[in-house]
């Protein structure tokens, strides 16, 4: 695929991500208490922590799902704390999602043509009646999802279901779909969970050729250490929460309070435990997929 | 154990895939074949058929059009609506007025523009579907079974209106539909008189094709809008609200949207009925009305426009058939007679049919279809058929839609 594979530096375009001060509350639960960081222009920066540190829902922030309570977030020019999610993905943010939410009885192509919605203008007319611009932008965007469906190992089942697909390859439709929007800055949560070792190399590097081709920022979220340290340039550690570290990997790796969270959450001694811990618990999860 | 299930489905999938080179849709060209001989068949009907035939036709026509839109709001977007006879009333009443002449019949003094039936249709449509514009804030703001409840208000003002609006309704008598016509040829028994193959060409024979012809051009736009930008708008904030608007979609627009396109379906269908009874009025709109169109998309199949077809020609021609073979069935009565009377027994039947669905076979009768079309093709059931089942069969389409389910752990 051209876009992907011709060599790039940071794009321009693509403004540093600046997380400042941001409070999440959930009733009584505090999900995120003043939560700071910055993501440099063409960096991979990871989001690491214990289950329930907040992980996920500092995606929701970020994408606009979730309203912060207090702090605020800024892409550019662009105040993401204060957009709704579909001007966030038009402004070039895209984001994958922890729990599989691809529609299990569209094909692979119609999930990932979803990706293109706000790079195409058809509407209910246009394409009720099939005007000649409504089929010709169908068939352009098609080209250009089928390109990164290669890319990601889904060329040979671009046309199949979305919920008769292995875990992993919905993972991996998750994450097309994310860059089908063609993205300044992309969100995965947790793209290897439940993957086997020979998909998560794989998936560790189409992201580090992501990064590198395009030139975008990608924020990643993710409980497979061995990935986070080899992957991310920079990484920020939540523990109920709070912001406990934030660093290179070595110096996270190394912070006592980094390793006394991990050890201190009881019975998930080893980060890549609670990974497949995790892993196993989500196929229930998945929504739709269960019909 | 459902996740067991889903999991052990999800891996026999890929490993039967495994290795397979991309299974393009395949194109048959039996399909295309089938479809015109069905298309010649539907149009020489009027040729062999006798009146009473041609005449429910044109009352299913009416009510495909109608469920085909109600399909697109309720099984493509998740989005309940109980109001959909409400909207009908719209579009019946506005062509009435439209096309109606002033006058007085008994008591009532009726009024009328008088305009030509044509622009009372498209006037029909266009006032559903300002009448869905305007309800469409509120049904962009909520969600599944909650606009369901609040669409339950319009019924009852569409009632109120219809009953007291006299000049324009005919009040709680209701008033008599004029006969449609196109450029000057009338949907009438004469002017002119038309004989083809020396077979009378009247009211039901003209009718006929004008059913044909819109319930024809609402299915294929429908169609059209589910494979593409929009369609996949909708089908995904129907799984999931979250998902589509992280991915661009906006959620309230569209959901804006969906019931205006539904409305008008629901206009269109409303002159319809209109012209297939011939008369309007207040008890044809009622609550049941919206409760039998329901039933047609679930009985059809949720979310498939050949379902809410099959739904629409079952539940709508049902009665209409009870009634006319009353005598030959049992427990069947005719008028005044002993044993249900038709409309009850097919409402019973209705009912019955329902539950089997629900229980059974949720994709409808769309994923009956799909599933005798898959055995004829491929005795093993194997996957080298792409979604035409497999589609219909994991569209269960039920409208769900847990909030920022797929965002959080
Ligand atoms: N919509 C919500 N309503 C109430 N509480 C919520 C909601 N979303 C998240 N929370 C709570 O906020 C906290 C953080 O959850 P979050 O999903 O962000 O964790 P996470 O770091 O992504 O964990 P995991 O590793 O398990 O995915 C948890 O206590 C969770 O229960
Ligand atoms: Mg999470």
């Amino acid at each position: 695929m051209d876009g992907v594979s011709a060599a790039a530096d940071v794009r321009s375009d693509v403004p540093p991500v600046l997380v400042e001060d941001v409070t999440v509350r959930f009733g009584a639960i505090t999900a995120l208490s003043q939560v700071s960081f910055t993501v440099e222009p063409g960096t991979i920066h990871a989001i690491i922590g214990p289950n329930g540190a907040g992980k996920s829902t500092m995606f929701n922030v970020l994408s606009g799902v979730y309203k912060a309570a207090e702090g605020q977030v800024r892409f550019g020019e662009h105040r993401l704390d204060r957009m709704r999610p579909y001007q966030i993905a038009g402004i070039g943010v895209a984001r994958s999602f922890q729990n599989i939410a691809l529609s299990p009885a569209q094909s692979v192509a119609e999930n990932l043509m979803l990706g293109r919605h706000h790079l195409t203008r058809a509407g209910f007319v246009a394409a009720g009646l099939r005007l000649p611009r409504a089929t010709r932008e169908g068939r352009v965007h098609g080209g250009r999802v089928a390109e990164i469906a290669e890319f990601l190992d889904l060329g040979d089942k671009l046309h199949t279901p979305v919920g008769v697909l292995s875990y992993g390859d919905q993972k991996r439709v998750e994450v097309a779909r994310a860059l089908c929007t063609e993205p300044r800055l992309l969100l995965l949560d947790e793209p290897v969970a439940g993957m086997n070792a020979e998909e998560t190399d794989r998936m560790a590097e189409a992201v580090l050729e992501i990064r590198s081709a395009l030139g975008i920022s990608v924020i990643l979220v993710e409980h497979d250490m061995g990935m986070v340290m080899s992957l991310a340039d920079r990484v920020t550690v939540l523990d109920f929460g709070r912001r406990i570290a934030d660093g290179t990997p070595a110096e996270v790796q190394s912070d006592p309070e980094v390793i006394r969270a991990y050890l201190g959450s009881g019975d998930e001694i080893d980060p890549s435990e609670a990974a497949e811990a995790a892993a196993a618990a989500h196929p229930s999860e998945t929504p739709g997929t269960t019909s | 154990m459902s996740e067991s299930t889903a999991t052990a489905t999800a891996t026999r999938g890929a490993t039967r895939r495994a290795g397979r080179t991309a299974p393009a849709p395949r194109r048959s060209y039996l399909r295309p074949l089938l479809l015109a001989v069905a298309l010649l068949v539907l149009l020489a009907l009027p040729l062999y058929v006798e009146e009473f035939w041609l005449r429910t036709g044109f009352a299913v026509a009416g009510a495909i059009v109608g469920a085909i839109g109600l399909n697109l709001l309720v099984g493509t977007t998740g989005q309940l609506s109980l109001a959909h006879a409400f909207f009908l009333a719209v579009g019946a009443v506005t062509y009435t007025f439209v096309a109606g002449e002033s006058g007085g019949i008994g008591l009532a003094d009726l009024r009328g523009l008088g305009w030509p039936p044509l622009v009372g249709m498209v006037a029909g449509v266009l006032l559903a579907g300002l009448a869905g514009l305007l309800f469409s804030p509120i049904a962009a703001r909520l969600r599944g079974i909650y606009l369901g409840v609040a669409s339950l208000a319009l019924v009852f003002i569409g009632q109120h209106v219809l009953n007291s609006w006299t000049q324009v309704t005919g009040g709680f008598n209701g008033r008599s539909t004029p006969e449609f016509s196109l450029f000057g040829f009338t949907f009438g028994n004469t002017d002119p008189d038309l004989f083809v193959l020396e077979v009378p060409f009247r009211e039901a024979e003209r009718l006929w094709y004008l059913g044909l012809a819109l319930a024809l051009a609402a299915y294929v736009f429908a169609r059209n809008l589910l494979r593409s930008r929009p369609g996949r708008a909708l089908e995904t904030l129907r799984d999931s609200e979250v998902a589509a608007s992280v991915m661009g979609v906006n959620v309230q627009r569209y959901k804006g949207r969906v019931f205006l396109v539904s409305s008008m379906y629901a206009g269109l269908s409303g002159v319809m009925y209109a012209l297939s009874i011939g008369s309007i009025a207040p008890e044809s709109f009622g609550l049941e009305l919206s409760v039998l169109y329901l039933a047609m998309i679930v009985l059809g199949g949720l979310g498939s426009v050949g379902g809410a077809a099959l739904g629409a020609l079952f539940v709508s021609a049902l009665p209409l058939v009870f009634q006319r073979y009353a005598d030959a069935l049992p427990l069947v009565g005719g008028a005044g007679e002993g044993g249900l009377a038709p409309g009850e027994a097919a409402r019973y039947l209705f009912g019955l049919a329902i539950i089997l669905v629900v229980l059974f076979q949720p994709t409808g009768l769309a994923g009956l279809a799909a599933r005798f079309r898959r055995r004829g093709r491929d005795p093993g059931g194997g996957p080298a058929d792409r979604s035409a089942s497999a589609t219909s069969d994991s569209t269960t389409s039920v409208p769900s839609d847990p909030p920022a389910q797929g965002s959080t752990s």
